[in-house]
């Protein structure tokens, strides 16, 4: 099986560093942020690399992982990244993070898609920063495939993905026939949630996405690592989405203790008019 | 409730504030205890005072009743040296947190004693300063606490002990006097340097109040690897490669299977590698070239030195590497009775010692589970044994009060410390002969006798 993966990066809200505000709220600041890949692509990143092994061999890839980034040189790191942690080969899409939407990307995801051939494209249900829940959806549209968002469990089949979403009150299944297009959400990394058609039904991974192993960082290096310009994807660049300001969300005020249960209670009545 | 001489809770009321002593039985079971657990805690009070002067009438007043007290910090210790068990005034710094701007020239910071060390970082971290006192109870112990102990920690490899950290101190005698001792001056050659006796002191010469901590650069970025290495002998050779490698060592720690086994019991963990190995070293360092970082790397699973390993590829994951090793101490204690020693070897006889150290296992705790971790770039073992399920408490710390004096001889020998950064307190007191001489153990009560002659500070502990 053949996956390409989108990843993002997004910034790494474990640094010291925050995402800071002009105060013109134009744009947001992103000097001396650190990045890391948006968690939900790292899923799909996990996802695609069990859905091309056998569980229990896990350093043979059966089938080809490519993950795709857009954006300038220095997400180069988040492919290489993704390289060291099992996928195949990486193509970066030269682009500037603010010159992007959701309908962009995908237009360009699918005149990717159209030359590289995948049987499935993989990627997060959503980016951490901009929390669109687009790509996935309208890529699928442009390219008339079948698609399953917010996977929680894929079970391959012959021909074919057997994908379960966390719904209202269950769990709905749906088989969706190759190719086809998967977002996922952050059950899918549980010991049990993804299995190939070579994993055997008895293999439990561990909980979470795999970390590197040194050998496989240092390989990786030497994995390919192309770069394509946006406008061979993607010739109109024009944007759906335009930003009119952005602003920091409000500071939180600070707890107060209080003495018992009856006054707890009275002021999530009088005060916070939750009762 | 153990009673106090008539007359002190008059005396308080009359010169304290209405909050200032609580007798609330799940304060006195709060206050009473540090991290140990041997011991029932049983103090007659808990005073929160706000202000040094406030500490100062309380020892005045201590000392006029023969009240016998605990100084109390964050009680994240290991050595039951905060324990009130027979009827103290536990004194308790926790109100006592302000932080006062820093000097950023000078790269001081001066705060009151109950500032909590996790807080003093973030204080000082807007003008990219650090307090490099660093370990995993950091969101709960507090500065003077980490002065009173001379805590160690993980950062100890690149920064030393609390010790290098401590410019001056404010500190409060038994006859409740305020010592101002050494001031914010690096240099300052006057005579003996009474602040360093009460660094380490474990508040048996006084109640430390306020400090002039020294600060440094924040580091720049870190990597942090862990690495799967067959067995304690890879562990050392591994820390000698470590040593001459191409960068500044930050951390260098180790941990055994059985300690993250006793992890994923008690929290998830997000495995770092593909398979379990029987030893683990985490090694963190300053960014380095990372050209040279990987040839470093390369050779050691060209020669064998490690069988597996991984480089956190940004902060999330070194965080997640990090949890594993400071999770381990909660891990043990959530999850079963540990015994506790935290010895300190030279680092060349490492090897020799721990060869020895597994026939005293084999000797006195057959087939019983240890869980070995630590510094081992400082030397510094901790050695925890589990209690077995159905041994009674009791009979595991008869068993293992006797074991210590068989590891401690072997401690002895090889001239190191029986405790290398918990302190002495009340758990390590009888042990105290095997890394200190009579004559020091004289000196030391004579220094106490001099600074505390009723013997209120903190009684009991040490020596």
């Amino acid at each position: 099986m053949k996956i390409l993966v989108a990843l993002k990066r997004v910034a790494d809200p474990d640094n010291a560093n925050k995402v800071k505000i002009p105060a013109s709220g134009e744009k947001i600041d992103t000097t001396g942020l650190e990045w890391k890949p948006n968690p939900f692509d790292e899923y799909a990143l996990e996802a695609a690399l069990r859905l091309t092994e056998n569980g229990t061999q896990p350093k043979v890839r059966a089938g080809e992982v490519v993950v795709v980034t857009f954006g300038p040189k220095e997400t180069e790191t988040t492919l290489r990244a993704a390289l060291a942690t099992g996928a195949d080969r990486a193509i970066r899409v030269d682009a500037s993070d603010d010159k992007l939407d959701g309908d962009l990307v995908a237009r360009a995801l699918k005149a990717l898609v159209e030359k590289e051939k995948p049987d499935v494209v993989l990627m997060g249900k959503q980016a951490v920063d901009g929390d669109s829940n687009q790509v996935g959806q309208i890529l699928a549209e442009l390219l008339d495939w079948p698609m399953a968002t917010f996977a929680a469990t894929i079970r391959e089949e012959a021909g074919a993905l057997l994908v379960g979403r966390e719904v209202d009150g269950g769990v709905s299944t749906l088989r969706v026939k190759l190719p086809a297009v998967v977002t996922v959400d952050l059950r899918i990394v549980a010991p049990t949630s993804v299995y190939s058609t070579k994993t055997p039904s008895t293999h439990k991974y561990n909980d979470g996405v795999r970390f590197a192993a040194l050998p496989a960082i240092m390989a990786a290096k030497k994995k390919p690592l192309v770069e394509v310009k946006l406008a061979d994807l993607a010739p109109d660049q024009a944007l759906k989405v335009s930003y009119h300001g952005f602003a920091a969300p409000p500071a939180r005020k600070a707890g107060i203790k209080v003495k018992d249960v009856s006054e707890l209670v009275s002021k999530l009545k009088n005060e916070a008019k939750v009762l | 409730m153990t009673a106090l001489p008539e007359g002190f809770f008059e005396a308080v009321a009359r010169d304290f504030p209405a909050d200032f002593l609580s007798v609330d039985p799940s304060d006195l079971a709060t206050f009473g205890r540090d991290w140990t657990k041997v011991h029932e805690p049983r103090p007659a009070a808990v005073a929160l005072p706000r202000t040094t002067d406030e500490v100062s009438r309380l020892l005045q007043l201590c000392t006029a009743f023969q009240v016998p007290i605990v100084p109390s910090g964050g009680r994240t210790g290991l050595a039951a040296g905060a324990v009130a068990a027979k009827g103290e005034v536990v004194v308790s710094l926790s109100r006592m947190r302000r932080m006062n701007a820093v000097d950023v020239l000078g790269a001081t910071v001066r705060v009151q004693a109950g500032a909590v060390t996790e807080e003093v970082h973030r204080h000082v971290a807007e003008h990219g300063l650090t307090w490099p006192v660093d370990f995993a109870s950091k969101g709960s112990s507090q500065v003077g606490g980490n002065i009173a102990t001379n805590a160690g920690g993980v950062k100890v490899i690149r920064y030393g002990l609390t010790r290098q950290w401590v410019l001056g101190l404010e500190v409060v005698l038994a006859s409740g006097e305020v010592l101002e001792l050494g001031g914010a001056l690096e240099k300052n050659n006057t005579g003996i340097d009474l602040r360093q006796l009460f660094i380490g002191s474990e508040g048996t010469l006084g109640i430390i109040t306020e400090a002039t901590l020294k600060l440094t650069r924040l580091p720049g970025k870190l990597d942090v690897l862990l690495f799967a290495v067959p067995n304690l002998a890879g562990v050392l050779a591994l820390f000698k490669e470590a040593r001459t490698g191409p960068f500044v060592i930050t951390a260098y720690e180790f941990f055994t299977e059985k300690c993250m086994a006793r992890v994923r019991r008690h929290r998830s963990v997000r495995e770092p590698l593909s398979a379990p190995s029987d030893y683990y070293v985490l090694l963190e360092v300053e960014r380095a070239e990372p050209e040279a970082l990987e040839a470093w790397i390369g050779s050691l699973f060209e020669r064998g030195v490690v069988t597996d390993g991984t480089l956190a590829q940004h902060a999330g994951e070194a965080a997640a590497i990090w949890a594993l090793r400071e999770g381990i101490s909660e891990s043990l204690s959530a999850t079963g009775m540990p015994h506790k020693n935290d010895i300190a070897l030279p680092i060349q006889d490492l090897e020799g010692f721990c060869a020895e150290l597994e026939s005293v296992f084999e000797a006195r705790y057959p087939g019983w589970e240890i869980a070995l971790f630590g510094h081992i770039g400082d030397g510094n073992l901790h050695v925890n044994v589990m209690k077995p399920d159905a041994m009674e408490k009791a009979a595991f710390l008869a068993r293992t009060h006797e074991a210590d004096h068989t590891m401690f001889e072997l401690v002895r020998k090889y001239r190191g410390s029986i405790s290398a950064e918990h302190g002495i307190g009340l758990l390590k007191k009888d042990y105290l002969g095997y890394s200190r001489s009579g004559t020091e153990i004289e000196i030391m009560r004579a220094i106490k006798q001099a600074l505390d002659p009723l013997g209120i500070m903190n009684p009991g502990k040490v020596f």
